[in-house]
């Protein structure tokens, strides 16, 4: 499975819906219907998943699934 | 009775035993009960040594072993505790310094970009202590470090004197309706009977873990304050991101949370193969020792009391207010009914006016700071009107059923006031009039464009949408998450005003061109 695969897949845990369903320009909020919490809760396990460390901070700026696979990806290359 | 003897109490009966946890690069530290009552009599010591004596001081930061020990070095002296959001804008927290005419200030090391902003809207703030020990590397004169306040106790003998019960020991700012933050004035006894009416005991070593923010009269008083009477472990949660993961480190026995945390929880639950036993499932999400989580803040769908039932969690419905310190009803643990929120408290009375509950009791706040006028409307003819209307059953526990005020209630708990956020955004050129509703879980901006401006740039509705959207996101990356607009709604006709030429919040849902008369 491919890392984006994976990444989806968690992120259909709190939307249930068909990972292969959930597009890169979807906003959590608005589109997927992530509550703030839900939001926190999805980083955490991607934090685990990916073995990342996220600053609050950094979050403030994602709002759309591909804005969560780039910082990923930059956490990756940075590690 | 006052904080100072709960904590002295536990000092004495559970002095061995650890009062906080955290984690602190990824290792778990810990404070005994001895060890925190002493740490809390030097920040005392200290104040008395800087000469606040019946001072207000401001905290701003997220739970944090040395936030607790300040705010309850200040609290056991005759010192005013004002606990600020550490996530609302600079601006505001400036504000609320000032408003509430602190002249100390503990602020959080993450915080202290915020310094000059401080000192300079601030006038009356005498000092600021950085939470943390070592000494601040920041280059601002009137910064210290919360250890040299605490050295201080050791060149003197002199402590505080108790604080009287009816003396005010804290002011916890919450939502207005006017669209400006109201300061609660919470006395000694407001607390200390707050802690006691809630009739609930655990076994001394009891762990908690806390989830909320630490500002919230819930946290405060439900987390710290009557877990260090019943001289719990009271575990620090370092961050949302790691709730779950805590949960597994510190295996918690007892937890308190809003409804927005039980929703996620239960989505990350329900996503576990059906195959896997819930009891693991339960095991693996809790960290096996969870019996108990007492939930306040905002209503519950009791279909949730089901559902974590299922995984041997008995969820238990409180409710309260910031102005009643904050427990007015609760359920508990063998005393509860689902879609209730609880028996009333035994120091409290209730009535209903018109279906709206009114209370009064030992825990009903003093009034609002500086605010005379809020004052004498909420505590009319001695009474507190909640602006929730409710009733009571043929047991004894009471039900709400509706709200008299213009408050948005999130299930995180967080109250909204739509105007304080509608004042903001109508600041935008392109927004003509704002309302702001509460919609699934979230709140969304409903706006008319101003037509003059969509004439002068020649704007279609795509550019309407595009450009107010952008104005969400800009204005959305400087508020807390509470605070975020996620929906948008454009309207494509004016609102529906009254006579007085005020929008008629009832109707904010309907939009058709109205009849010219």
């Amino acid at each position: 499975m491919t890392q984006e695969m994976q990444f989806k897949e968690i992120v259909a845990q709190y939307c249930s819906m068909d990972p292969e369903k959930i597009t890169n320009d979807m906003r959590f909020r608005e589109d997927l219907g992530f509550s703030s919490l839900d939001f926190m809760s999805f980083l955490g396990e991607l934090e685990d998943t990916f073995d990342i460390e996220l600053e609050e901070e950094d979050l403030v700026q994602i709002l759309t699934v591909a804005e969560a696979l780039e910082l990923l990806e930059r956490l990756q290359e940075e590690a | 009775m006052l904080i100072r003897n709960i904590i002295e109490e536990s000092a004495g009966k559970h002095a061995d035993i650890m009062a906080v946890k955290w984690l602190a690069k990824k290792e778990i530290h810990e404070r005994s009960y001895r060890e925190l009552a002493e740490n809390i009599t030097m920040v005392r010591k200290g104040l008395l040594a800087e000469g606040f004596i019946g001072k207000h001081i401001a905290l701003i930061g997220a739970s944090s072993v040395e936030w607790i020990e300040s705010y309850l070095g200040i609290i056991t002296g005759r010192n005013v505790a004002v606990p600020l959001d550490a996530n609302l804008p600079g601006e505001d927290l400036v504000d609320l310094i000032d408003r509430s005419d602190s002249e100390g200030l503990f602020l959080s090391p993450k915080h202290t970009a915020l310094l000059d902003a401080i000192t300079a809207g601030c006038p009356k703030l005498k000092k600021i202590w950085i939470l943390q020990e070592q000494e601040p590397d920041v280059p601002n004169a009137g910064a210290a470090s919360l250890l040299s306040l605490m050295e201080l106790s050791k060149s003197t003998e002199a402590d505080s004197d108790s604080p009287a019960p009816g003396d005010t020991a804290t002011i916890i700012f919450t939502s207005g309706t006017t669209g400006k933050s109201k300061g609660v004035m919470l006395t000694q006894d407001n607390l200390a009977s707050n802690v006691a009416a809630v009739d609930y005991t655990r076994e001394p070593g009891t762990v908690m873990l806390s989830v909320l923010p630490i500002h919230h009269a819930f946290c405060l008083v439900m987390d710290w304050l009557k877990g260090f009477s019943l001289g719990a472990t009271v575990c620090i949660n370092d961050s949302l991101l790691h709730m779950v993961k805590n949960m597994g480190l510190f295996k918690p026995d007892v937890m308190l949370m809003v409804p927005l945390m039980l929703e996620t929880i239960y989505k990350k639950l329900s996503a576990a193969s059906p195959l896997i036993p819930k009891k693991l499932v339960a095991a693996k999400a809790f960290g096996g020792n969870l019996k108990i989580i007492f939930t306040g803040g905002a209503h519950l769908d009791p279909y949730y009391i089901d559902k974590f039932a299922d995984y041997g969690i008995d969820v238990l419905e409180g409710y309260g207010m910031s102005e009643c310190s904050p427990v007015i009803s609760c359920n508990l643990p063998d005393d509860h009914k689902a879609g209730s929120i609880g028996r009333p408290l035994s120091n409290v009375e209730i009535t209903f006016e018109d279906g709206e509950i009114l209370v009064k009791g030992s825990s009903v706040m003093k009034g609002y700071y500086k605010m005379p006028e809020e004052t004498a409307k909420t505590l009319e003819g001695g009474w507190l009107h909640t602006g929730d209307k409710g009733y009571l059953d043929e047991d004894g526990f009471l039900f709400i059923n509706g709200r008299v005020k213009n408050l948005i209630i999130l299930s995180n708990g967080e109250n909204i006031s739509p105007e304080e956020i509608e004042n903001k955004l109508a600041l935008d050129k392109l927004v003509g009039e704002v309302v702001v509703t509460g919609e699934n879980n979230g709140l969304t901006a409903r706006i008319y464009p101003d037509q003059d401006v969509v004439a002068a740039k020649r704007m279609n509705e795509e550019k309407i949408q595009k450009e107010l959207q952008a104005f969400l996101d800009k204005y959305n990356r400087n508020q807390p998450s509470y605070r975020q607009i996620t929906g948008l709604v454009i309207r494509k006709h004016p609102f529906i005003k009254n006579s007085t030429r005020k929008i008629k919040r009832q109707d904010v849902l309907i939009d058709e061109e109205l009849p010219t008369t």
